[in-house]
């Protein structure tokens, strides 16, 4: 069973409140934080190690094939302060969830919120993306318009 | 779970939610700020030439110190995590990442080297690369502020200072004089101290140049600290522990500084489930420092990619993956 639904009101509230102070070992000038794409993968590996979890999933591509991307988030100490577990995805899980991407364009980012199969947001993010709950209620206002990146929406305004 | 320990878990939730409050925001990079009153530095009472004559003239003061047993020696047992320091406005006029840099602080290399590193957090947004990024240890004097916990344990004759982050010990030898048989310097140097009552007094020398962040100055080998670790309570049940230090370095400063550095008790994270675990920094970490100058990482699949949940060297023996519970792999 996975320990976030136990933690879930509580993961939330902290989640929600926590804000993106950078607390890393290194520096995220690789991430572009002006670009928030949104994806929907499975997950391949939630590796929850120190000094970042990396999150790692299939993402389909146009053509029907598949890529894995590679989503680095926050520190296990940092993400367990918000609830978040070794367990919070585990492979097979469908994930929808907002990135920052790699300034070169591989597939990769800093991962922002992420929404688990039964519709929970959790923030893994560490300084290189936005997860907080601003940024989800930002999300949710522009995913219920259809946008899936920030330059859509904000093109639109 | 009983309702006692619902209540435990939201009240250790809505602490933490405090613990990340804008308050902690007040001092950009100042991780855990805003918890219990605003910091105060306590700077010497006069001007020291060198930290050993510093540390000479506190112990002098304290009548040789405390001569502590097991049986009475300050007990800080538990983790702890940063509460918020004042190192940032030394070398900073303003609030946090909005401000400039300091003049009259710094040596004009070392402030010229850190106009440019002030630029790209300012500018840029990130500093393009932090040494930590291919592991390095933190070091002395960043360790004060590493985020996530700390452990200190005191002994009568020995007091241990853990890091999680970068896991790194630091040792303050009591009642005893410098040693450097190596004729190096180290990323901790050599500490000594004493007690004063329940004041724990210390002298840090021989460090390797390092830095405070990476937001903030590079420190060269000349870098020393004499620091006086206090634990305080204060109204409303708040415990803090808090390092007045002062700084010396003839490389770095053009006048020693002071600076205070806190710690409060790492409650939310225990009561979710935190145990401090070694960092495998080799293993899983993929920064690397890009030929533009830039952090980049190596994702699978790539040359220099670290598999940290992948097999050991030995992959044709059972039982050699290092993700055990859901055995996965990443298709290379």
């Amino acid at each position: 069973m996975k320990t976030i639904h136990k933690l879930l009101p509580a993961a939330t509230a902290a989640a929600l409140l926590a804000t993106a102070v950078a607390q890393a070992h290194h520096s995220f000038a690789m991430f572009d934080r002006e670009q928030e794409i949104v994806k929907t993968g499975t997950v391949v590996r939630w590796a929850f190690n120190n000094p970042h979890s990396w999150l790692y999933l299939n993402v389909k591509n146009d053509d029907g094939t598949e890529t894995l991307w590679s989503f680095e988030g926050s520190a296990p100490p940092s993400l367990l302060a918000r609830g978040i577990t070794g367990a919070t995805f585990e492979p097979g899980d469908k994930v929808t969830f907002m990135y920052c991407p790699l300034r070169d364009g591989r597939p990769g980012g800093a991962i922002g919120w992420a929404q688990l199969e039964d519709g929970q947001y959790v923030n893994p993010a560490d300084g290189g993306c936005a997860g907080n709950e601003q940024s989800i209620n930002r999300w949710k206002e522009w995913l219920a318009k259809g946008y899936t990146s920030k330059a859509e929406a904000e093109k639109a305004r | 779970m009983t309702i006692a320990t619902s209540l435990l878990r939201w009240a250790s939730i809505g602490a933490c939610a405090l613990g990340f409050s804008p308050a902690a925001l007040a001092q950009a990079g100042a991780f855990g700020g805003g918890f219990g009153p605003p910091l105060e530095v306590v700077k010497p009472p006069r001007e020291f030439a060198n930290s050993e004559e510093h540390y000479r003239y506190l112990l002098e003061q304290a009548k040789g110190g405390t001569k502590h047993t097991l049986a009475t020696v300050p007990r800080w047992d538990g983790l702890w995590q940063p509460a918020g320091n004042t190192h940032l406005e030394i070398f900073i006029d303003g609030q946090g990442f909005s401000g400039k840099v300091r003049e009259g602080v710094l040596t004009p290399a070392y402030e010229e080297a850190y106009r440019e590193r002030w630029r790209e957090q300012t500018e840029l947004g990130q500093v393009n690369y932090d040494r930590l990024g291919h592991c390095e240890p933190p070091g002395y004097p960043r360790i004060l502020l590493e985020p996530y916990t700390h452990e200190f344990i005191n002994l009568p004759e020995i007091s241990y200072q853990i890091n999680d982050f970068g896991p790194s010990i630091r040792r303050t030898y009591i009642g005893k004089e410098h040693s450097n048989v190596y004729g190096t310097h180290s990323w901790y140097g050599d500490t000594i101290g004493f007690w004063d009552g329940n004041k724990l007094v210390s002298n840090t020398k021989y460090v390797f140049p390092a830095d405070f962040t990476r937001w903030s100055p590079m420190t060269s080998n000349a870098f020393e600290g004499v620091e006086i670790w206090e634990l305080k309570t204060y109204p409303g049940g708040v415990e803090r522990l808090e390092v007045q230090a002062t700084f010396y370095d003839k490389n770095l400063l053009l006048k020693p500084v002071s600076a205070v550095y806190a710690y409060r008790r790492a409650t939310e994270m225990v009561a979710n489930g935190h145990r401090v675990q070694h960092w495998e920094c080799d293993q899983t970490n993929n920064a690397f420092l890009d030929d533009k100058g830039v952090t980049n990482f190596h994702l699978p699949g790539e040359e220099g990619f670290n598999d940290g949940r992948g097999t050991t060297l030995f992959p044709h023996l059972p039982g050699q993956t290092r993700d055990p519970i859901y055995n996965t792999t990443l298709g290379h």
